[in-house]
């Protein structure tokens, strides 16, 4: 006999729907195999990698849009309200809880993400000098977290980081 | 003569944690043949056009899948669409071919979907893939899900609002007790306000009890003009006729913070219902209309959604849905399926399902109970991402 490596399970299920005669009653031996599915890709981050690189030299960059005075953190290369070309703009790095989360479980989508500790609260910030909400882990005591909370951008101590978001975090001010 | 379609038969699976039984393919089989046994169309073939709804390649493990289920229902070489919209997918599959029919193109057409969004793979899997569908640059790195980003949402409503983590809980307790009433819900639970705050937090304010379910499943509708309806549905002419008769979309930035300051509501849902509402004549829609499938993924969402579609004002879905009157006995009934919280959610048949339960309240043939007395016109309401599309499409029973 051959092994069948993916096999993982044979079953014999009933009908969900408990119809007699079960119109399917011939086909209700099941085979269960695992399939596995992994990619790897040279991913661009494009017209938005400046902000990036400017992390790892502990600056903190947005885009501002010329014809609107709007300032988008994260950056927009093209702003939506105008579709004009924005320009690269330095902040204080300060900013203003306006929604958070207790996160109790996190996606756990990348290396960084598995050492988020938790519960950890998951924060949108309102830099001072942006327009739109900055979202990060905001590294506290969860019981600390409100709307209107003073925070700044931190810079890792870690080694390395996978991604480079993680460069980053919020920390009360 | 006119073109808005009629609804010519509805089909559904039971919606279950882990349809061990069946592929994705099997699923959506079964519902079309429910589907054609509910039409009384005795014939597939005799329909024009196929219109195959799901969202993921990834939870389905299959590219190009429209093709394949078109293929398994015997539909070739008719031709096929397939649409998605994320979490509207099956609400935005409707819409299509209601203007495929609307323009012309065919006098009928078969809306088949669903989506093997349960135990096939681990939750944590589960919750990753859904992260794809945030912004993959920014957001899904970071490691936010989409319960974080709900329950961020709802935090601000609630500071704005004072919305409270009980009126939530109602949302949760009444639509796993309406789905009590339903065979083929995934969930039916007879809950208190107080097993919901107590459940476990997954993302506060949200906890275990106040979200949605992973689900397999799938579900059909026959749409078609209504001379087709009655030349080829045997049961159409036993029936009220049901009249799709209105459908709106709007859509939003991808990211929450792009929205500030206005991050507490759905936009993109508020210009979907005014779209709609246009279309069905509608002025005051807490009067006219009876019943509604709201998208309510996390049970606070059910409450921006009663505000949004300008069933209460802003500010108010709390309280009101805490009063009783989006009950099963209250003044607008909505969720009377159990909802996405205990019916069940497979992305690509969820909004599919929300129009079966509308269509079955117009026909009047649900069991009673579930059943709404009179009911003439209905609403589904359906949303991708954080409101990012939103799908609003109304029926009605001219008799
Ligand atoms: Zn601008």
């Amino acid at each position: 006999m051959t092994t069948v490596l993916s096999k993982r399970d044979v079953l014999t299920v009933s009908a969900p729907l408990q119809r007699t005669p079960d119109p399917w009653a011939d086909f209700r031996q099941i085979e269960i195999v695992t399939l596995e599915l992994t990619q790897q890709y040279a991913h661009s981050l494009g017209k938005t990698s400046r902000f990036f690189l400017e992390l790892e030299a502990r600056r903190f960059f947005a885009t501002r849009c010329d014809g609107c005075g709007r300032t988008y953190s994260p950056p927009r290369s093209l702003c939506p309200d105008c579709l004009k070309i924005t320009q690269w703009v330095e902040l204080a790095g300060t900013g203003t809880v306006e929604a958070y989360s207790i996160m109790h479980f996190a996606s756990g989508i990348n290396d960084d993400v598995k050492q988020v500790e938790l519960p950890g609260v998951f924060a949108y910030v309102l830099m001072d000098g942006a327009s739109t909400l900055f979202p990060h882990w905001l590294r506290c005591e969860p019981a600390r977290a409100h709307i209107g909370m003073r925070v700044r951008v931190a810079y890792t101590q870690a080694e390395h980081v996978q991604h480079p978001i993680h460069l980053m975090y919020f920390e009360e001010a | 003569m006119t073109r808005v379609p009629v609804v010519v038969g509805v089909g559904l699976t039971p919606f279950a944690a882990n349809r061990v039984d069946a592929s994705i393919r099997d699923l959506v089989a079964e519902a079309v043949l429910a589907c054609m046994e509910d039409a009384g169309l005795l014939d597939l073939k005799a329909v024009q056009h196929g219109l195959a709804s799901y969202e993921s390649d990834h939870f389905n493990r299959q590219m190009t899948l429209g093709a394949i289920l078109h293929d398994a229902l015997g539909l070739t070489p008719l031709p096929n669409v397939r649409v998605e919209g994320g979490g509207a997918t099956g609400a935005l599959a409707l819409r299509t071919a209601w203007a495929y029919v609307q323009s012309g193109l065919c006098e009928s057409i078969l809306v088949y979907g669903g989506e093997m969004n349960g135990r096939s793979v681990s939750s944590a899997t589960a919750n990753g893939l859904f992260a794809l569908s945030a912004d993959a640059d920014w957001e899904m790195m970071v490691g936010g899900t989409y319960t974080a980003f709900y329950a961020a949402m709802m935090r601000a409503h609630m500071q704005r609002y004072g919305t409270t983590e009980a009126q939530c809980a109602h949302v949760a307790v009444r639509n796993r007790r309406n789905a009590r009433l339903n065979s083929f819900a995934q969930k039916p639970m007879d809950l208190t306000i107080d097993d919901v705050l107590r459940s476990k937090p997954v993302a506060e304010p949200y906890k275990l009890l106040d979200c949605s379910l992973l689900s397999d499943g799938a579900a059909a509708v026959l749409l078609a003009t209504e001379d087709w309806a009655r030349a080829h549905g045997t049961r159409f002419r036993e029936r009220p006729p049901v009249y799709y008769c209105a459908t709106g979309c709007g859509t939003d930035t991808m990211r929450l913070g792009d929205r500030y300051p206005e991050i507490t509501n759905f936009r993109g849902k508020r210009a979907a219902a005014q779209a709609a509402y246009a279309m069905a004549g509608i002025g005051e829609p807490l009067l006219e209309i009876d019943v509604a499938e709201l998208y309510d993924s996390y049970s606070g969402v059910e409450i921006q959604a009663v505000e949004d579609l300008g069933f209460v004002p802003a500010g108010q879905g709390g309280a009101a849905v805490a009063s009783g009157i989006f009950d099963a006995d209250g003044y607008l009934p909505v969720n009377t399926s159990g909802g996405l919280l205990g019916r069940g959610a497979p992305v690509g048949a969820t909004g599919i399902a929300q129009a079966v339960e509308i269509v079955q309240q117009l026909w009047g043939e649900l069991p009673a109970g579930r059943q709404v007395a009179n009911a003439r016109r209905g609403l589904t309401d359906t949303h991708a991402g954080i409101g990012t599309i939103c799908v609003v499409n109304i029926f009605e029973r001219r008799d």
